[in-house]
């Protein structure tokens, strides 16, 4: 656009056309990089899952599990780097409500996990399969899109039963799916919108 | 009848800038800037001339040591907008 178009008057249709074009524009750089922040959370929930997984099976030992809470402390700071480079992107209202589930899912998982590790033992592995497929499950429908719904739905009822039915090391691999899963979110909206 | 298209609107530039900001909770001048592709001095005519209109507010802060312009459109804004929208779709329909 030069100066001369950028001041000119359009016809109707331009106006809507420029008016479509900005708005996608807009919503595509926001969403990008909500797609990061999926692939990352599901990459370091994939290899912690999987270390504790080997570390549990070698030493026969749960104790492993309180290497749960190194997730969020390493997650955290590097969001903040991730979120550095593009300081300058607005916040609308998909990308503020994704943000609150996350968070709310977040809140809830640490809280349940410390309830259950030192006060009332529960099958966490379940409560927190439920919560994430919960969780992933919203951000389809707030993507509007099937296949990240779908993935959420499978994740969290699967989850729930396969937790039911196996106590032993082999429950994490349910967070093992969990990461793969919001891998492959991440990727369907960087593809999505790009 | 058509509705009278608003002038201030029915400008590229402004018209670019005020979709950016329909969307989002408010942005900065320079990620407006690079949506629009336009130039900084053009650009804060146009912001002004929506900002005097009551369409935007304009904030100036700083980011760290860096000054930094955050936009942001007011309800009267929103309204001009859908208001401006929604004749544009009326002239499209009776054209058809």
């Amino acid at each position: 656009m030069n100066q001369n178009e950028q001041n000119k008057e359009m016809t109707a249709q331009e106006s809507l056309s420029l008016i479509s074009e900005m708005l996608n524009n807009s919503r595509r750089i926001i969403l990008q990089n909500n797609a990061k922040h999926f692939m990352l959370w599901g990459i370091l929930l994939t290899v912690t899952s999987l270390v504790i997984y080997e570390l549990w099976h070698i030493t026969g030992n749960p104790i492993w599990n309180c290497a749960w809470f190194a997730m969020p402390a390493l997650g955290f700071p590097i969001v903040r780097i991730l979120d550095r480079k593009n300081t300058d992107v607005p916040q609308n209202v998909i990308n503020k409500q994704l943000g609150l589930i996350w968070l709310t899912y977040c809140i809830f998982a640490v809280s349940i996990s410390v309830i259950a590790m030192l006060a009332v033992p529960m099958n966490i592995s379940l409560v927190i399969a439920v919560l994430l497929g919960f969780a992933e499950c919203i951000s389809g429908f707030l993507l509007k899109n099937w296949a990240i719904t779908i993935g959420g739905f499978i994740l969290g009822i699967g989850g729930a039963i396969f937790a039911s039915m196996v106590y032993n090391e082999a429950q994490l691999l349910i967070f093992t799916l969990g990461g793969i899963i919001l891998v492959v979110t991440g990727l369907i909206i960087k593809f999505q919108y790009k | 009848m058509f509705p009278k298209l608003d002038p201030i609107l029915h400008s590229e530039l402004r018209l670019a800038v005020i979709s950016i900001l329909a969307d989002v909770d408010g942005a900065e001048f320079s990620y407006i800037k690079k949506q629009t592709g336009a130039t900084s001095g053009n650009l804060s005519v146009q912001i002004d001339k929506l900002s005097a209109a009551g369409y935007i507010s304009v904030e100036k802060g700083f980011k760290g040591k860096m000054p930094c312009t955050t936009c942001k459109i007011t309800p009267a804004g929103i309204e001009a907008f859908e208001n401006y929208v929604a004749a544009l779709k009326e002239y499209i329909s009776t054209e058809k």
